[in-house]
């Protein structure tokens, strides 16, 4: 996109609304400073993320998938994290064979009183991505 | 489709690290957004009224507010557009505030951030479908959690507005950590003279049923009509008969049980009621020392209970309560001393803890009154009090103040003075807290007028010396070390969540922070309300907090729950599931998967078998859209569709 | 196993089913071809050889009637499934098993044979498939061209049935074996495996058939791979689309695909369409110690949780 400046890359996060996406805003109140690359797109639980949605941002452009949720137990919802953890862990061991990093995916907990978590957490896989580079070298954008 | 953009400068925190003017000009280049401005404070009355204005003006149907999070003003906004006359949900927000402005110092890389950000907010208000809240009836009946003075401040004022209350407490009597306390600061009124008429109060109330002894076994159901299962523990005594009279206590043989109350200070009988004030005022046996259960043999009390109470067959008894919401009272616990072994506690008998104090210090405690040491009940002399055991200690993972300590150990130096008049106090303290009215006045006093010496600093060790106690510490203000011999050491200890206190959380759906405390709202706006609707918190459960505060959380979390029972009926959300019957192939895996049984068979005219949604059930987190293959069960507000227009808005290569 | 015997038993079940299905010849010699069996006199069309290779059990699910259905080994897993995922009425099938000793793979046979017209084809008690074309015999080792499935059976006997034609088989593969195709390609480094698969997927002309002969694709006419609502894949015949089409096909069926092998038998274009299924299944087993459509009893994976995970350890970054 023309947006994106030279230095950064493309990483989109699922963050549940109960836990992680008030984490990030936790974050921002006490000015935790963060890397700019991530967008976050807000959904309701952990378990609304349909691994589909990992793929389809990896297969469209994204360099990197974050996705959040309430720790174990602590699901808004009881069980929706639950059912999340097997599917990303399914969708986490799956990306390697299809070639692409499994290092580009990565799924944690992150309360909403965990800011600093937060900011560890956007920080680290943001380095990461980096790291890796990006996923797409733009051959298919002329199709 | 004519789309609204309405850019918050909110002063400088926003404007201050995004070019808002920029992103307002490159908005208008998005294909289907009308009209894009930016503004001082979106929020204010005048900001609300722009939008409402260029709705009118522009014939704008759906509006993206890019401001601050959503958790914080989305309801504000969604209000606004639908006095404007758009159905509420035609509103997104761009959290440009949190989650950009706040956390990234690089103006250029902030604003292409939010211009994103936003884009995507556009992406999905234009896939977003107009929703309407349904109306239910609620059950204007509360549970409290938790019988301390918090909780029962809630229910008596729930009560008092006409409430049914039912108020559940795991121990055997109400009355909580107050009813141990000896005098409470900075009155020195006596702790249980101000308590015991609430707790008769309670007893009494003709509207609060007291489920004591009992703790929550599960809960199920929505703000407005919960289904609650609270375990009524054996006691092994029929509290319909027992009337109280104490004849069991006095002949238990089996004199070596744990003093639940007292905090071991003295053991006491293994039936027995824990104290003279306690409500209900019953018996209770505990089977881990009865002789009748660790022996087999025994039935003293059973022959000499004169209304033949004792039941030695009694089993735990689940008991379901229909409520429409809950307050959280559960209170704290204290961290165990053997967290700190330089401090001995645990293995000297004469370190003890504050609260143990208290027990000492009690005219009905276990020593009547009179302060002695546990090693050999002699008075001490020299009493030295250690503030901050735990708290303020980041390699106890305790990184937080206690609250409270420091004004106790002021009034216990106090106390110690009027029972030993020839006694001497010492204070090893790391700060003086003590914020609220009259509270520093009465630590000077315990300086000035009761001759407590103050020593600013941390106790490193404590060891035997003869009978005494050697207090080995830091003077921080003169740079000396110092070295106290004591007769007794009393630690205050630091405050901790309530044992069981995640177990609780995870029951009620509610969040709690890395302590266990349980999360409130918004920690200035919404102090005793949750993020789940219908449940709300008092007291310590929510983090360390003096008396005067826990009461008025227990009346602010009553209040809450009146407001919320003043209607008949509660709006649902209607960003709950809903079932496309035409693609839907009736496999039912939404079924499996469904956390709150909100899905249905249904069978149609033709035959056909599809999924049904019952939406009073339905709590709207979307696990069963995320497992239907095809598509045909979509959570509102946040379905396929909405969610892939925003990863089509940011990922397109 | 004895085609009287076979026969037998599907005039028995005949008379409390409204119909059985079978396979009878089809097109051409090589070709078998499922046959719906309503009335006495066509039970001697039914055939049994290594061509039937249809997994029959595919049609159950679209049947509201009592069926009598001939089930390999194999094809008995999907029964198995069916029952787990609530998807079929137990007491209205009933499965006649066949203890299996191997198919053929039609598509290797026509390439040992160049594609050339089919004029007969006939098995030896030695394990050689003799095929007959204009241009004389081929004689090749049923081992040689049978379908990879077959190369790591560990069911030859159906792992569910009412009535069972013949005498149950032990399976003589090695259980360690059955994924090692799949752990070899894993071995490969990212660069080598996206290569691969953007070659394979490449091909691939979204003609559905895979997911049309899959029997674990429920959604039949609902897929979203042909939706707006919701609009997962768009109509592009690039390799994006292509891709996610594969792994939306891959993960719906995860921790369910039987590994029946129908989705590479359909594809003309012959994608390898079962390995990413099979690499979901070889996680599923480590992860959950699961196995598709074994225990009509179990749950799969993907619809239930634990809530410890004793095999799902926290990643750290």
């Amino acid at each position: 996109m023309s947006e994106v400046g030279p230095k950064e890359l493309r990483i989109v996060g699922f963050l549940c609304n109960w836990c992680s996406y008030g984490g990030a805003d936790t974050a921002g109140v006490s000015r935790f400073k963060q890397p700019t690359d991530l967008r976050i797109i807000r959904v309701p639980c952990s378990g609304r993320v349909d691994p589909l949605f990992v793929v389809k941002a990896l297969l469209n452009g994204a360099d990197g998938v974050l996705v959040s949720g309430c720790h174990p137990r602590d699901c808004h919802y009881s069980d929706g994290n639950f059912y999340a953890r097997r599917r990303l862990e399914m969708l986490k061991r799956l990306l390697p064979f299809l070639g692409i990093d499994d290092k580009r995916f990565h799924y944690t907990w992150i309360s909403a009183s965990e800011g600093q978590r937060w900011q560890q957490t956007v920080t680290d896989f943001t380095k990461q991505i980096h790291k890796l580079g990006p996923l797409h070298s733009g051959k298919e954008a002329q199709q | 489709m004519r789309v609204g953009v309405f850019i918050c400068h909110c002063g400088s925190n926003i404007a201050g690290t995004v070019d808002v003017a920029r992103a307002a000009a490159e908005l208008r280049k998005v294909p289907g957004v009308a009209f894009a401005t930016n503004y001082m404070y979106t929020c204010s009355e005048p900001g609300q009224d722009e939008i409402k204005q260029a709705i009118k003006r522009e014939n704008l149907d759906r509006i993206v507010v890019a401001a601050c999070s959503p958790r914080m003003h989305e309801l504000t906004f969604r209000r606004t557009i639908e006095k404007a006359g758009l159905n509420r949900y035609f509103l997104e927000m761009a959290n440009i505030r949190e989650h950009i402005s706040w956390v990234g110092l690089d103006k250029e890389a902030n604003t292409i951030k939010a211009i994103e950000t936003i884009k995507m907010a556009v992406a999905k208000v234009m896939q977003n479908k107009p929703l309407y809240s349904s109306s239910f009836k609620i059950n204007k009946r509360v549970l409290v959690i938790g019988g301390g003075v918090a909780g029962m401040q809630a229910a008596l004022d729930c009560g008092d507005g006409g409430l049914e209350v039912v108020l559940v407490e795991k121990s055997p009597s109400v009355g909580g950590m107050m009813a141990r306390l000896d005098k409470t600061f900075p009155t020195i009124d006596c702790s249980i003279c101000i308590l015991g008429p609430k707790m008769v109060d309670v007893a009494q109330h003709d509207k609060i049923k007291l489920y004591a002894y009992s703790e929550i076994e599960d809960i199920k159901g929505y703000v407005g009509n919960y289904e609650v299962k609270i375990r009524k523990k054996a006691t092994y005594v029929d509290w319909t008969k027992c009337t109280g009279c104490g004849l069991c206590m006095e002949k238990c043989p089996s004199k070596n049980s744990y003093d639940y109350f007292n905090f071991g200070v003295a053991p006491t009988k293994a039936i027995n009621i824990p104290f003279p004030q306690a409500i209900p005022k019953k018996a209770k046996i505990d089977p881990d020392f009865c002789r009748q259960f660790t022996k087999g043999k025994c039935g003293v009390c059973a022959k000499i209970c004169p209304t033949g109470a004792i039941n030695y067959e009694m089993q735990d008894e689940i008991v379901t309560e229909e409520v429409g919401a809950i307050v959280v009272a559960s209170g704290y616990g204290l961290i165990d001393m053997d967290k700190f072994p330089e401090y001995g506690g645990g293995r000297y008998p004469d370190v003890i803890t504050g609260i143990q104090y208290e027990r000492l210090l009690n005219a009905s405690g276990p020593t009547e009154g009179h302060i002695v040491r546990p090693s050999d009940h002699t008075e001490p002399k020299t009493v030295v009090f250690v503030s901050c055991a735990g708290s303020r200690d980041k390699s106890l993972g305790i990184p937080y103040c206690s609250n409270f300590c420091c004004m106790y150990i002021a009034k216990q130096a106090i106390l110690t003075k009027d029972h030993i008049p020839d006694s001497q106090s010492y204070v090893f303290y790391m700060d003086i807290r003590s914020p609220g009215k009259g509270y520093d006045e009465f630590t000077r006093r315990a300086q000035e007028d009761y001759g407590a010496k103050y020593v600013r600093g941390r106790v490193s060790r404590i060891y035997p010396k003869g009978k005494k106690l050697v207090v080995v510490g830091a003077d921080t203000l003169l740079g000396t070390q110092v070295e106290v011999e004591a007769d007794l050491v009393v630690l205050a200890t630091a405050v901790t969540a309530a044992p069981g206190a995640a177990q609780l959380a995870e029951k009620l759906h509610i969040s709690y922070d890395t302590f266990g405390f349980y999360v409130e709202s918004h920690p200035k706006l919404r102090p005793v309300e949750t993020n789940t609707s219908g449940v709300f918190l008092a007291g310590a459960a929510q983090g360390p907090k003096d008396i005067p505060a826990s009461v008025g959380q227990g009346s602010a979390a009553a209040a809450k729950v009146l407001a919320l029972f003043s209607k008949d009926m509660l709006e649902s959300d209607p960003a709950v599931a809903k079932v496309n019957e035409n693609t839907c192939v009736g496999c039912l895996k939404c079924k499996l998967t469904c956390p709150f049984g909100a899905i249905q068979e249904k069978e149609l005219r033709g035959g056909k078998i599809v999924a049904s949604v019952i939406e009073t059930v339905c709590a709207g987190c979307g696990v069963c859209t995320s497992t239907c293959p095809c598509g045909a069960i979509q959570l509102s507000h946040f379905t396929d569709n909405q969610l892939l227009a925003e990863v089509n808005a940011i990922c397109q290569k | 196993m004895s085609l009287d015997k076979l026969k037998q038993i599907i005039t028995d079940v005949m008379k409390e089913v409204d119909v059985v299905i079978g396979y009878k010849q089809g097109f051409d010699p090589l070709h078998a071809t499922p046959c719906f069996i309503t009335k006495p006199e066509q039970v001697d069309q039914v055939i049994w050889n290594p061509l039937c290779v249809q997994n029959l059990a595919s049609y159950l699910t679209s049947l509201k009637k009592k069926v009598g259905v001939i089930v390999k080994g194999c094809d008995s897993r999907t029964i198995v499934q069916f029952m787990q995922e609530g998807l079929i009425d137990r007491s209205k099938v009933v499965v006649i098993g066949i203890p299996c000793t191997g198919v053929v793979s039609v598509r290797k046979v026509l390439e040992k044979v160049k594609h050339e017209p089919i004029e007969e084809v006939k098995f030896s008690d030695d394990g050689m498939v003799i095929v007959k074309t204009p241009s004389g015999e081929t004689k090749m080792a049923l081992s040689e061209v049978a379908p990879d499935k077959c190369e790591t059976c560990q069911y030859p006997t159906p792992v569910l049935y009412d009535h069972l034609a013949g005498e149950p088989i032990t399976s003589t593969k090695d259980p360690q074996s059955v994924f090692k195709d799949i752990e070899e390609f894993d071995k490969k480094s990212l660069e080598e495996k996206k290569a691969y698969w953007e070659k394979e997927f490449d091909r691939c002309i979204r003609c559905y058939a895979c997911r049309n002969a899959c029997p674990m694709c429920v959604c039949q006419d609902s897929c979203i791979a042909e939706s707006r609502e919701p609009h997962w894949v768009s109509q592009k015949s690039n390799l994006t689309e292509k891709m996610m089409f594969h792994m939306i096909h891959a993960l719906h069926l995860a921790g369910r695909c039987v590994e029946c092998g129908e989705c590479e038998r359909a594809c003309p274009m012959g994608i390898p369409v079962n390995k990413l299924k099979r690499k979901i299944n070889s996680d599923m087993k480590v992860l959950f110690g699961y196995e598709p459509g074994v225990k009509p009893e179990d749950k799969p994976p993907m619809f239930t949780f634990s809530v410890e995970e004793k095999n799902i350890e926290e990643h750290k970054l």
